[in-house]
């Protein structure tokens, strides 16, 4: 048996009770479930689409990526998190499009954590731009591989055969690729040098990346019913568990617990207080019940006494002022650039532009609130949850347990929305916690209110963006600060690369402020606001900084453009010339700043910019580089927004958007991406946004927390830039440019500048009457 | 149910003995003990007799408050209903031909008495939480029925528990005084003016049905004003609405909207039967001919004097429509209670056309945003409304766990501000707090 | 003991009258297709059908639904080709999927009051299914794609 097949049989057992069924208190008169609603009779890996079952023995794997069966079905291994970008789908085109593989044999599989898949995470729009070599060299193999074995069965040299559509191809004859693994039994595998090396195909040539054709393989599933998501898994024996959530996010402390009240609820058991060698959750008491249903009433009755943590009193107004001392204070901080001469430049100016923008905390609401089945079984210690970093919880998950990380295998399942809270794995940890106590399967699921409670929500951030000018008003010099909450500093520090000062930061917290302008000396020094890290756990959250940072930077040169009496496009073109370090780099960021430019002069030609528009009516553009230089997404975006004088409310009629991510994998799955991120910018710059109180964000369910529905969606229209660069990511870029353009249609439509996110109507009017009192 | 509530307002007619004395009095207060016989053989009685009973039986309700529905429910009829009053608890009694503890030495005469004068076969007085101030009026010939239909059921051994009501409440021969008062007996004369129709629907509403019961307001001594019928008043924590011309919802009932309501549960232009109306369509008059619930449906539409108000109907039924998906197709960053609405009710709610559909309720409409206080808005919303409730079949969640008591004010203050012309409610969400508090538990196991 | 009728089976289950209908059907029925979500009814990603109504099912006490017909995404269609599914997929309208349950149960429901949805009809009654990834553009095309297939006629999904 391949490895693979031991891997097959492995998922098989930790799905054991995959058919998801519990006879407990139903009665079906002699007639199993089972046929009566026609589940699944076998018990089958959770995340497979299409579920075609794992190939079995003989199956030949030239990689660890794929499998070609004797059957010629061909099973692609997929170490992301499927929620919702069908990455699995643009992964496997990847590799098939390199294979020449017949993409009606496709099947992709959502593979389990094991060290062999390397780095598990799924964020920072990274998915396709990492896999895209790896995965082209992987199908090379397999393609090269198979046609040797081809050319062999056929008789002719390898030199004379060629691959199409699942076959190898030469003599006048044809070959299936099962048929070549079922006669030939391939075994061909290869070093890492020799995959780097292997000829790939032209961009002309292929035929599955960009098919706008091709549909994504997890949706059937998510239409009928069977698509299974971590709250949907279920195991032999297990019980549930409710927490009940202490007063603060860390440091509460329990001193008594009452469950009378809680013992008149049928099924209730028992409470445990959790107990955490690793420090993630603190303070937690569950109710732990035989169905979820009476887990929720118990935990709704424990009555529970806590010594609350220090950070009882915080508010958001705290964290955001702590910020601004911060900024204020010359020392601290991290300098991800420091140009010489920043300092004597500011000195010798003949003015300074200096202004600072806010941002509220945001929840990330994903559907599926946080939840995690935890057993040990044979030894492993099983989880089975959606996740979408494996490989930073499993070390955690390992200190808490006392046991060692090979001993503890995470389960995949499909995610109910990622956005970013799934980087952070804590929900895993008082599952696995509660069934070690208790010896027993524990399925631990989170109410909403707990799940907001205990959300790492993005951090509320505050950004100063100082510009100097010479007598001529030429840009001199420019400084960015930020101070946010920093997430990869409190929860994977290992992975904070370090600033021109050889100090580490957060890069999730600062990048979009390393931006492609040219400036002159540029500063950019990122702040940890520990006040911040201290209250709550930070997230990563859809587009992280840049989803924030772009909503000052990107005002900030819609401000400067207007004081300077410039056009704000042309402004921002003028500085974008690709010289010096944003000349960019091949194959990341070919093009540099010029691609910027490039995407920024369309979408002012598609949305109409300085067209003639009704009262009180304008477009606002804004353009960033998606989530990071190093992996930019040239983006722009005109929001084409109307203002209510009288109201206040700021209504967005029209998102058009340009975007550059290279070459395009999945047509249709990028402009699916860039819709909803576009439209989570929608909802972070106008309907969205919490507050801390109390140490805690206010908002617990939908009762106040009001993300964006159906009817508050604008107008779209969407544009990919044609081209065969390396592909970026596609997941966030759509988020970042939508706050600012909105911010800078407000401006051009009633004159108010907003600097604060959300864009509330009552600020709006409020700056209405500022700006009307001082013009009189 | 519906004569539980009658308990609450009737128990205070009790405090106004003092205002009635002399010698009429007396006459009213004592009553000689009717001998008891044997217990009649069901058999005695003819089927067609028997089955009139039932269907008359069902439509005075009888069993809804003869049978014991706290703790360990009881037996249809056996009594034992806890009528919780300000004063104490009555229970009632217990109305199967049981010889020791119920009605089985009840002679017919002795039967027709108490319905007529509320007077117990050993002639004590009866409270009128029995409303016999109603049953008066009926038919010797249909209370001959009823007594049929309950003689011919199953005796049940059933001693009810004791009343609770403190001195001077208990004292029975005090109701003699109420009486005097507000007891005109006799069963009912047809009004020469009006045609059968209309003379069957009277009959079944003020007698047997006893309409006014609940939606008549009570006087001090606890008796349904004779200046005010069908004004409408509070009951069982709900509010009875006025059936007459000053029910408030912007269209008319009208025979054909008392009909859809009293026939299957909901009116398409005004709502489903909830709360203490869900058993009255449901349990009781689910029973009576069609004729007879059309006949009652005309009646009350003639005191409702709907003609007069229909001519309105069309362009009150077409502001309303108009207002039902307002904030619910542009953008809302504004309204925060809008958001909540939206979120909350819309998806089962919203309107457009030019009329609602049938299953979702048009709450413009809707007699709970018309009234005068929220409480029957606060009931729907935090009990939900069970599928045999309502229009049978489909169901309403209860937001008991889902809104909190500001929740709820939000939305009672955001649906009467954008959904009807009349002024807002006031103390929203302590009020909401206040009918939350009549719940007996919480309807279902959900939280936040 | 409630009994009601699910996906055409005759179902009786022995469980407190105050369990949400929600996890009567995912837990002691097994069938998951359904979805918690906000708990609160507001975000409609657990919505059947009872009585052929779209109906939030993490608030409905099983004790509400005696003797009610209820259809759960898994009994939609019995080969999940409702028009609704196939426009679903055709438009290739789900993205982490978590609530489409709920808005395929949602959208089937309105096409039986409003067969020609407007696009106020939808944003109206789909308002109050929450869709995170904010399918939201693809959803209004598809109900008006399923709208189309089923000529305008009232089904009975």
């Amino acid at each position: 048996m391949g490895k693979f097949g031991r891997i097959a049989l492995g998922q098989r057992a930790g799905h054991a009770d995959g058919s998801g069924l519990s006879r407990r208190g139903f009665l079906m008169a002699a007639v199993g479930a089972g046929v009566m609603f026609g589940f699944p009779a076998a018990p089958r890996a959770a995340q497979q689409f299409p579920a075609t079952g794992l190939p079995g023995d003989g199956a030949f794997e030239p990689t660890i990526w794929c499998a070609i069966a004797p059957d010629g079905a061909i099973t692609v291994n997929i170490i992301r998190a499927e929620m919702g970008q069908h990455v699995g789908t643009a992964l496997a085109r990847i590799i098939a499009d390199e294979m020449n593989a017949d993409w009606s044999r496709v099947t992709i599989n959502y593979v389990d954590s094991d060290p062999k898949w390397g780095l598990m995470v799924t964020g920072g729009s990274w998915s396709v731009w990492m896999t895209w070599d790896v995965f082209r060299q992987a199908g090379a193999a397999a393609r090269i591989a198979l046609t040797e074995a081809g050319a062999t069965l056929l008789g002719i040299p390898a030199a004379q055969c060629t691959t199409r559509n699942g076959m190898v191809i030469g003599g006048g004859r044809s070959i299936g690729y099962g048929d070549i693994v079922a006669r030939a039994h391939p075994a061909r595998s290869f070093t890492p040098d020799e995959l780097a090396k292997l000829p790939l195909k032209p961009a002309a040539d292929r035929h599955l990346i960009g098919n706008k054709d091709l549909k994504a393989l997890d949706i059937p599933a998510k239409t009928n019913g069977t698509a299974l998501y971590g709250i949907d898994a279920k195991v032999e024996g297990m019980v549930y568990a409710r927490p009940k959530m202490p007063p603060t996010r860390y440091g509460a402390r329990v001193r008594s617990v009452d469950d009378s009240a809680a013992r008149a609820v049928k099924g209730y058991q028992r409470y445990l207080v959790i107990e955490d060698p690793s420090e993630v959750v603190q303070g937690w008491v569950v109710a732990i019940a035989s169905t979820y249903s009476a887990a929720i009433r118990a935990a709704d009755l424990l009555k529970v006494d806590w010594i609350p943590g220090e950070t009882i009193n915080v508010s958001e107004k705290d964290v955001i002022d702590h910020g601004r001392t911060q900024i204020d204070r010359k020392e601290g901080g991290v300098m991800v650039f420091d140009d010489k001469g920043v300092d004597s430049t500011f000195a010798a100016a003949a003015s300074v532009f200096s202004q600072d923008y806010t941002c509220a905390s945001v929840m990330h609401y994903q559907l599926e609130p946080t939840n995690a089945l935890a057993f040990e079984k044979d030894g492993i210690f099983e989880i089975h949850a959606g996740n979408q970093w494996q490989s930073l919880i499993l070390p955690t998950l390992a200190k808490a347990l006392g046991r060692p990380e090979k001993s503890i295998v995470l389960r995949s399942y499909l995610l109910g929305g990622g956005f970013g809270r799934r980087l952070n794995g804590d929900y895993m940890i008082p599952a696995a916690l509660a069934s070690k106590a208790l010896g027993k399967p524990v399925k631990l699921i989170l109410t909403r209110s707990d799940d907001m409670q205990f959300d790492s929500f993005r951090s509320p951030s505050i950004q100063r963006i100082r510009v100097a000018f010479d007598g001529s008003k030429a840009i001199t010099a420019m400084e960015y600060h930020a101070s946010a909450g920093w997430p990869t500093q409190v929860m994977a520090p290992a992975f904070m690369p370090k600033g021109v000062d050889g100090k580490p930061y957060d890069p999730f917290a600062i990048a979009g402020g390393d931006h492609w302008y040219e400036v002159g000396p540029l500063r950019v020094r990122a702040l940890s606001n520990d006040l911040a890290n201290r209250t709550f756990r930070p997230g990563w959250l859809r587009s992280v900084s840049p989803g924030w940072v772009s909503w000052g930077l990107e005002s900030s040169w819609d401000e400067i453009a207007h004081l300077q009496g410039r056009d704000p496009v042309q402004f921002r073109l003028e500085h974008l010339t690709g010289a010096g370090r944003n000349k960019g780099e091949a194959p990341d960021s070919t093009g540099g700043a010029l691609r910027q430019a490039a995407v920024i002069r369309r979408v002012a030609e598609k949305a109409g910019w300085g067209r003639p528009l009704p009262k009180d009516t304008a477009l606002g553009i804004a353009s960033t580089f998606g989530q990071e230089r190093g992996m930019p997404t040239w983006i722009a975006c005109a929001a084409l927004v109307h203002v209510d004088r009288a109201t206040g409310i700021v209504r967005c009629q029209k998102l058009t958007l340009v975007v550059d991510a290279g070459t395009i994998v999945d047509p249709d799955g990028a402009r699916a991406q860039t819709e909803g991120a576009a439209l989570w910018g929608l909802s972070m710059a106008l309907f969205e946004g919490s507050e801390i109180v109390g140490g805690l964000p206010r908002d617990r369910n939908l009762n106040t927390y009001t993300p964006l529905r159906i009817a508050d969606v604008p107008e779209m229209d969407i544009e990919f830039v044609t081209n065969t660069e390396k592909p970026t990511g596609l997941g966030e870029p759509g988020t970042t440019p939508i706050a600012p353009a909105i911010g800078n249609a407000i401006f051009n439509a009633v004159g108010v500048r907003m600097r604060h996110l959300p864009i509330r109507p009552a600020d709006v009017l409020r700056a209405l009457k500022e700006k009307g009192a001082s013009a009189a | 149910m519906i004569s539980r509530t009658a308990i609450l307002r009737l128990a205070a007619g009790a405090v106004g003995l003092g205002a009635v004395a002399g010698a009429g009095f007396l006459a009213y207060a004592l009553h000689p003990a009717i001998a008891p016989i044997a217990p009649p053989a069901a058999t005695s009685f003819s089927a067609e007799s028997v089955e009139r009973g039932r269907v008359l039986a069902a439509g005075g309700y009888c069993a809804e408050c003869h049978t014991r529905r706290d703790g360990q429910p009881g037996i249809p009829l056996a009594g034992d209903y806890a009528m919780a009053t300000p004063f104490g608890t009555i229970y009632s009694s217990n109305i199967t031909p049981d010889a020791k503890t119920g009605i089985g030495t009840w002679s017919l005469a002795a039967f027709t008495r108490a319905m007529r004068y509320g007077v117990s076969r050993d002639g004590a007085n009866l409270f009128p939480a029995f409303p016999f101030d109603h049953f008066t009026h009926m038919t010797d010939g249909d209370i001959a029925d009823v007594y049929a239909f309950l003689m011919a059921q199953k005796p049940v051994s059933s001693v009810k528990r004791e009343n609770t009501l403190p001195f001077p409440f208990s004292m029975r021969i005090l109701q003699a005084g109420w009486k005097l008062l507000f007891l005109h007996p006799g069963a009912y004369k047809n009004d020469p003016a009006h045609d059968a129709e209309w003379n069957r629907g009277a009959y079944l509403a003020e007698g047997l049905s006893h309409c006014s019961a609940c939606h008549t307001p009570r006087n001090a001594m606890g008796a349904e004003k004779a200046s005010a019928p069908y004004d409408g008043a509070p009951v069982d924590n709900w509010i009875a609405p006025p059936l007459n011309a000053t029910n408030p919802t912007p269209v008319t009932w009208t025979e054909n909207e008392f009909f859809q309501y009293l026939r299957y549960g909901v009116a398409p232009l005004h709502g489903s039967a909830a709360g203490p109306m869900s058993p009255v369509v449901h349990g009781g008059l689910s029973e009576m001919p069609e004729s007879d619930i059309r006949a009652i449906a005309h009646y009350l539409a003639n005191i409702d004097h709907a003609d007069a108000r229909q001519p309105g109907d069309a362009q009150h039924l077409a502001t309303a429509m108009a207002s039902s998906t307002r904030d619910l197709t542009t953008p809302q960053t504004a309204d925060a209670d809008a958001r909540l609405y939206q979120g909350a009710c819309a998806a089962c709610h919203a309107n457009t056309g030019t009329h609602p559909v049938l299953g979702r309720p048009e709450l413009a409409l809707n007699n709970a945003l018309w009234l005068d206080e929220p409480t029957n808005l606060y009931q729907v919303i935090l009990r939900g409304i069970g599928t045999e409730e309502g229009q049978s079949g489909i169901t309403m969640p209860s937001f008991y766990h889902a809104l909190t008591d500001a929740d709820l004010a939000r939305l009672a203050a955001y649906l009467r501000r954008t959904r009807t012309t009349l002024p807002p409610w006031t103390d929203l969400e302590k009020k909401a707090a206040a009918v939350r508090a009549t719940l007996p538990a919480p309807p279902v196991a959900a939280s936040h | 003991m409630t009994s009601f009728r699910l996906n055409g089976h005759d179902i009786s289950v022995d469980v407190p009258e105050d369990t949400p209908l929600l996890w009567v059907i995912r837990d002691e029925i097994g069938l998951t297709g359904t979805k918690f979500g906000c708990g609160i009814g507001m975000c409609g990603a657990c919505t059947v059908h009872v009585g052929g109504r779209a109906t939030r099912s993490c608030i409905t006490p099983v004790s509400a639904v005696e003797g009610a017909d209820i259809t759960t995404i898994e009994g939609l269609d019995p080969a999940g080709t409702h028009p609704v599914q196939e426009a679903w997929k055709d438009l290739q309208v789900p993205q982490c999927g978590y609530c489409q349950s709920g808005q395929i149960m949602q959208a089937a429901s309105l096409l039986k009051d409003f067969p020609q949805p407007t696009d106020e009809d939808i944003d109206a009654v789909m308002g109050g299914s929450l869709c995170r990834c904010m399918t939201y553009i693809r959803i209004r095309d598809a109900i008006k794609k399923a709208a189309a297939a089923t000529g305008g006629e009232p089904s009975n999904g």
